[in-house]
């Protein structure tokens, strides 16, 4: 499996026989590569590809080491799965390794209770073969065993299960623990988050976070905002943190960002109402689609939603909405009064935040309807999905853009005041009304001409590469240069 | 109850009734039910803390899967201590938690507790206010603890200036543990506590 197939320009959905033809060639990837700032190489697999991927370690790790595939999956899960590190390290100082995983214990166990005559845990006196113990020398009775794994077990826990001693924190291997378990049910259960585990542990993998997917994605490079998406369910997720994808926002901003709204949740409650009056009849307008740029019913005034100034001066060459002006007065201002703006800024970037990812939301719908209307057309002999396909495309760029756009606003909250950050917030104005501008013409896609809503299209996806390129942090040298 | 966790509590509950701690009235241990999956602790409060001279008594919770998961414990005596809650009585103690081992007995547990009492771990705090005092202001902390341990534990020091603290909101129609629990969040500041109090 590889990358090219999970890009957003493939649709998985089972409707594949409009792309036939169409090859998604290595050509197109190169070129992503170089045209799409967010190019990121990953591939995205299922269980048994990653079953067998972390037994290909396994055994490279027992053969090389002449130790049990049990012991190896212990050191791998400690040393993060880089068998040429523990094979390295092993070669220099076998006992380090054995004790950093957890295998041995530090000192050499002086006495402590290893007597074999009762069994600490259960204080019964059983025969000396129904003992057994780990590296350290600590024995309890086979039953003990037994019932401390199933409690574990059942607790989720697995490659840290611990042995039963007192301040000891030698980890029972897989082998040791399955030759005390032995419902079928109970061992099913300890392998499957075996897995888990060793997916989590694994710095090249982590799980679709979406409800019930199962794949699981694989890529080299664990920082900066990355962008994923899942095969199965479509979900764009950010690789090296786990969250929904955030580009241009950085890991660490994402999570400030996301707590602070989980935090303010109450008092940005307020915001969130579908329907507005129109600003120059006061008719009720309810937002059916996602574009902000709205026109009024009643009276035919074009308005913007979020602002609800007039849409005129948002076409214009600088679409003043998306910028949050700061009250250079504020550091003279009370407490009281720089409290109240820090409020406002941040109300300011969170109804901007949420109402795009309302339209979002709103958009998907509308892809939704669009391949119906498309299927229809085409039953109906009105060309082929080939001759469609460009309303389909239109619509998927819609969905890609502004799912950047929303992800600017936490970048431009958490920016300092300054000439980078007013560059910034062009750049976003820009976009935005481009974004706008494709929206209001895709919500209208058939009596647009063809030609206008490719040239749109080609707009703002130049409007969403350029930002990208200049802000996306792991684009280092780009936004070196863009800096002012 | 499972078999062998009635077994292990009955061999513990001898452990710990013939221990020298027992001897020495450091810890004392006793049955609730008939059934061993509820006793009552005590432990003397450690010399030379603010502890001292104070008897808490714990409600200790047996699970069905003992000792293979810990015991449950909590204060029954409230205390005013970092890593205690202050109004459950609730307990942050690694051993109860992920450093539980089956190994571990009753007598280890109470111990351990005991020495929770003598040095506190306000990194790992239990009671955010309780361990917010005790590191900025620990002469006050000192001062409550005592207090708290006088009236709640049976300590000997009385703290005359905050007796007379929690008798003017008492006055004012307020709980008397409410009263104190307000003044000792608020460093005993009167006015601080009564305006939490009413607003
Ligand atoms: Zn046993
Ligand atoms: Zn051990
Ligand atoms: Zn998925
Ligand atoms: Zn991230
Ligand atoms: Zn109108
Ligand atoms: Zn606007």
């Amino acid at each position: 499996m590889s990358a090219e197939s999970d890009m957003e320009y493939s649709d998985n959905d089972g409707d594949d026989y409009y792309y036939e033809g169409q090859d998604d060639c290595d050509m197109e990837t190169v070129d992503r590569s170089k045209s799409d700032p967010e190019y990121f190489m990953f591939s995205c697999l299922r269980v048994e590809e990653v079953e067998k991927l972390l037994n290909e370690s396994i055994e490279l790790l027992s053969n090389s080491l002449q130790i049990t595939p049990s012991l190896a999956k212990v050191m791998l899960y400690a040393y993060e799965w880089n068998a040429q590190e523990i094979i390295k390290k092993y070669k220099e100082n076998a006992n380090e390794v054995l004790v950093y995983s957890r295998v041995k214990p530090p000192m050499p166990q002086t006495q402590g209770n290893s007597s074999r005559s009762i069994c600490a845990v259960c204080a019964s006196t059983p025969p000396l073969q129904k003992y057994s113990a780990l590296a350290c020398g600590h024995y309890f009775c086979n039953d003990c065993w037994a019932m401390h794994f199933e409690v574990q077990i059942m607790q989720g826990v697995s490659n840290t299960i611990q042995c039963m001693a007192q301040d000891c924190e030698v980890r029972a291997p897989e082998d040791f623990v399955l030759s005390h378990v032995t419902k079928p049910a109970l061992r099913e259960r300890y392998q499957q988050f075996m897995f888990k585990d060793h997916v989590k542990s694994h710095p090249q993998l982590r799980f679709c976070p979406g409800p019930n997917c199962q794949w699981i994605y694989q890529a080299w490079v664990r920082e900066g905002a990355r962008r994923v998406e899942c095969q199965g369910c479509e979900l764009l997720t950010c690789f090296s943190c786990g969250a929904p994808h955030h580009a241009p926002t950085d890991c660490t901003t994402i999570r400030r960002w996301l707590t602070k709204c989980a935090d303010d949740s109450e008092t940005a409650n307020y915001i969130s109402a579908h329907t507005k009056d129109c600003p120059k009849c006061q008719i009720c307008i309810e937002k059916n689609g996602g574009c902000n740029h709205m026109q009024c019913g009643a009276c035919r005034h074009d308005f913007c939603w979020v602002c609800l100034g007039d849409w005129r001066s948002h076409g214009s060459e600088y679409y003043e909405c998306s910028r949050y002006k700061e009250d250079p007065n504020l550091a003279n201002d009370s407490q009281h009064a720089q409290a109240r703006e820090a409020l406002k800024k941040y109300l300011h970037y969170y109804e901007r935040w949420e109402n795009h990812a309302r339209s979002l939301k709103l958009e998907e719908q509308t892809l939704a309807s669009l391949k119906s209307r498309i299927n229809q057309k085409v039953m109906a002999g009105e060309g082929t999905w080939i001759d469609w396909q460009y309303l389909w495309d239109a619509a998927r760029l819609l969905k890609r853009c502004r799912y950047t756009l929303q992800y600017t606003y936490p970048f431009a909250y958490y920016m300092d005041v300054g000439p980078r950050k007013e560059l910034f917030e062009y750049q976003q104005a820009q976009l935005e009304a481009e974004i706008e501008n494709l929206s209001w013409k895709v919500e209208r896609a058939e009596t647009t001409d063809r030609g206008d809503l490719e040239n749109q299209m080609d707009i703002a996806e130049k409007r969403r590469t350029t930002l990208l390129k200049d802000f996306l942090e792991f684009n280092t040298n780009n936004a070196s240069s863009s800096k002012i | 109850m499972a078999n062998i966790a009635a077994k292990r509590i009955k061999r513990e509950f001898k452990e710990v009734m013939k221990s020298e701690e027992v001897a020495g009235g450091d810890i004392k241990l006793e049955l609730v039910n008939d059934c061993w999956t509820e006793l009552q602790g005590e432990i003397a409060g450690p010399p030379d803390t603010p502890y001292e001279g104070g008897t808490f008594l714990l409600e200790i919770k047996v699970p069905e899967t003992y000792p293979f998961n810990p015991p449950k414990i909590r204060f029954m005596t409230k205390i005013w201590h970092p890593n205690v809650s202050s109004a459950t009585g609730a307990i942050c103690l690694d051993i109860l938690k992920d450093q539980w081992a089956a190994a571990l007995t009753l007598r280890t547990v109470l111990l351990s507790i005991q020495a929770l009492l003598s040095a506190a771990e306000p990194n790992d705090p239990q009671d955010a206010v309780v361990a917010k005092q005790y590191r900025e202001n620990p002469q006050l902390f000192n001062m409550t603890a005592r207090h708290w341990t006088n009236i709640y534990a049976g300590g000997p020091t009385s703290v005359w200036e905050f007796n007379q603290k929690v008798q003017r909101l008492l006055d004012m129609g307020i709980d008397e543990h409410q009263a104190r629990v307000a003044l000792s969040t608020y460093d005993w500041e009167l006015e601080r506590a009564t305006e939490q109090l009413f607003c």
